[in-house]
């Protein structure tokens, strides 16, 4: 008996943790899930949202894109949101938690909470962690994570399309990306809990990307995970060379481990996921054929789609899915624009596989489908939903937060 | 929210005082005419030079790109400002160009009986109350002399 209790339990437990799980709706929310999965909306219609975390309490957090931070708690726990608040100011991107504390950006700055344990809302203002960083609007978002170490690592996007003069025209020449990129296109590291730092206070971690919406740390290796979003407009900067489908489906969205005084080449590069090959950027003498100087710059480790528009990445822990999403990530596509004429594509959460080493290991699978809600779209307006923040609860439940219509999904794994 | 509300303004003004400028007739350098209109197809201009961006149907790219359908740009009888905004981009608009990330290039390069049959066919087709008159080649000529916004 005494050998049979182990086996016993193996079998019943996985029963009574489905048996805690809430209700799924009936339509998934709208959702289109690989079999066995379920969905739940959570809430609905809140402000356009971005990244989002879970406390280990279950509560959500998720940052607006115009203004303030959305606290969500599940009181009675049936999965749906029975409160919601609203606090702080400032539209962004970035949202995590940390031994106690809410960190969230603007596009200017970088702050932090004190939470109260049990209160949803913090009381008082946040401390500014970072402050007046550069802000000239397109790529602006802050993206941050804390690494193994300990240290907080923020993203200063690229606000440039290739560096070309004038950039994204017919013909845009490229600029000497030096000066530029000693402000922008990198990741830099500063302490999390010293207040009132400027970017020159930070150490200068990575160079030569355009723009990443995401980083997450990896639990199983500690390292930090980036998807660059590729450049636009080849065909518009130069038509002679590159037609309107090549565009579309160049150039790839670039999955990369952050690793100290990387340089992934932009601008003067992009990486052709048809080819597999890193390629000379146009506005520096590319014209779809020649490859980039071999050996400067990594290749990304997963070249995802055009256009698609990587948002926020998340580890999955928790033992709710199957063995197979273990210890890999979900990554939220919020759908392109910049493939028009031809049809719309992204609009998806994908799973990536990571093997035990934590690196990524096999094809990437689309996982949670159906937010534009139709099979084609010419243009981001037709999309009923764009999925941006994405995030794993206590329980290994996935959390995904809506840039459109301000939806929240939980995805369970019932085995229907 | 007040930038958005920054722009608007500012959109409205410009195509306010728009309305005020001298039409292209009453001055400016002689005529620069470098094509026919008929001969330009202003729908296949618009698809490949703008609705990379603004979409084919006009509508945008939220929080990147703005909607070019009922926009007062393009409604304004007189066609000077949506002409310099094609000619020389959204950094003719300075600060006011802030409610959107993403930059519009010029389209310089095009000539004037190109831009003059895509502003045409822009305002014919996206307007809300479409102006009666074509957009001329000496109007775009009018608009290319000129070095900021008229």
């Amino acid at each position: 008996m005494t050998r049979l209790l182990p086996i016993l339990l193996l079998l019943v437990l996985p029963g009574a943790a489905r048996a805690s799980l809430p209700a799924p709706d009936a339509d998934n929310g709208g959702l289109v899930l690989p079999p066995g999965f379920r969905a739940l909306v959570v809430a609905d219609k809140l402000k356009p949202l971005r990244n989002m975390t879970v406390a280990p309490n279950g509560d959500l957090y998720i940052k607006t894109r115009r203004d303030g931070i959305y606290a969500l708690r599940d009181a009675d726990g049936d999965g749906r949101a029975d409160v919601v608040q609203e606090f702080g100011t400032g539209g962004g991107t970035g949202i995590a938690l940390r031994d106690g504390w809410l960190y969230h950006s603007t596009d200017d700055h970088v702050f932090r909470y004190r939470l109260t344990p049990g209160e949803l809302v913090p009381a008082g203002e946040p401390e500014r962690i970072v402050r007046d960083l550069p802000n000239r609007r397109q790529h602006s978002a802050k993206v941050f994570a804390f690494g193994a170490d300990g240290q907080l690592y923020i993203e200063v996007g690229s606000p440039s399309n290739a560096l070309g003069e004038p950039d994204r025209a017919k013909g845009a020449v490229g600029q000497d990306p030096t000066d530029f990129l000693q402000t922008h296109g990198g990741f830099w590291r500063f302490d999390p809990a010293k207040p009132g730092q400027t970017q020159a206070d930070g150490f200068h971690f990575s160079t030569g990307h355009r723009h990443s919406v995401t980083l997450a740390l990896n639990p199983a290796n500690g390292r930090l995970f980036m998807v660059m979003h590729g450049r636009d407009q080849l065909n518009t900067v130069a038509p002679q060379h590159y037609t309107a489908q090549d565009n579309a489906e160049n150039p790839a969205e670039e999955l990369h481990v952050l690793a100290e005084g990387m340089n992934l080449g932009w601008p003067t590069t992009y990486f052709d996921p048809r080819q597999g090959k890193r390629m000379l950027a146009p506005e520096y003498g590319g014209d779809g054929k020649k490859p980039a100087p071999a050996g400067r710059f990594p290749d990304p480790l997963i070249a995802f789609p055009a256009h698609w528009a990587p948002m926020q990445m998340a580890f999955h822990t928790g033992a709710q899915f199957p063995e197979k999403y273990r210890g890999g990530a979900f990554l939220a596509f919020h759908g392109s624009w910049n493939r028009a004429p031809e049809p719309q594509k992204g609009y998806r959460v994908v799973f990536i596989p990571f093997d035990a080493q934590g690196l990524p290991a096999g094809e990437f699978e689309t996982f949670a489908d159906n937010f534009a809600g139709r099979a084609e779209i010419a243009s981001p307006n037709d999309a009923a939903h764009r999925p941006n923040g994405v995030a794993v609860g206590p329980d290994g439940s996935l959390y995904i937060a809506d840039s459109k219509a301000g939806r929240v999904w939980r995805i369970i794994h019932t085995g229907n | 929210m007040p930038r958005l509300i920054l722009i608007s303004i500012s959109l409205l003004l410009f195509a306010a005082c728009s309305k005020q400028e001298p039409s292209s007739s009453e001055g400016g350098p002689p005529l620069a005419v470098t094509g026919s209109a008929p001969s330009v197809s202003g729908e296949k201009l618009f698809m490949d030079n703008c609705a990379t961006c603004h979409m084919a149907d006009g509508g945008g790219v939220p929080n990147l790109q703005p909607p070019i359908a009922g926009s007062a740009w393009i409604s304004a009888p007189d066609p000077q400002l949506l002409l310099t905004l094609i000619l020389r981009g959204s950094a003719v608009l300075g600060e006011a160009a802030t409610a959107f990330d993403n930059d519009m290039a010029p389209l310089a390069h095009l000539t004037d009986a190109e831009i003059a049959a895509l502003a045409t066919y822009t305002r014919q087709r996206f307007a809300s109350s479409p102006p009666p008159n074509e957009v001329t080649p000496a109007e775009v000529a009018l608009a290319r002399s000129r070095p900021g916004l008229p």
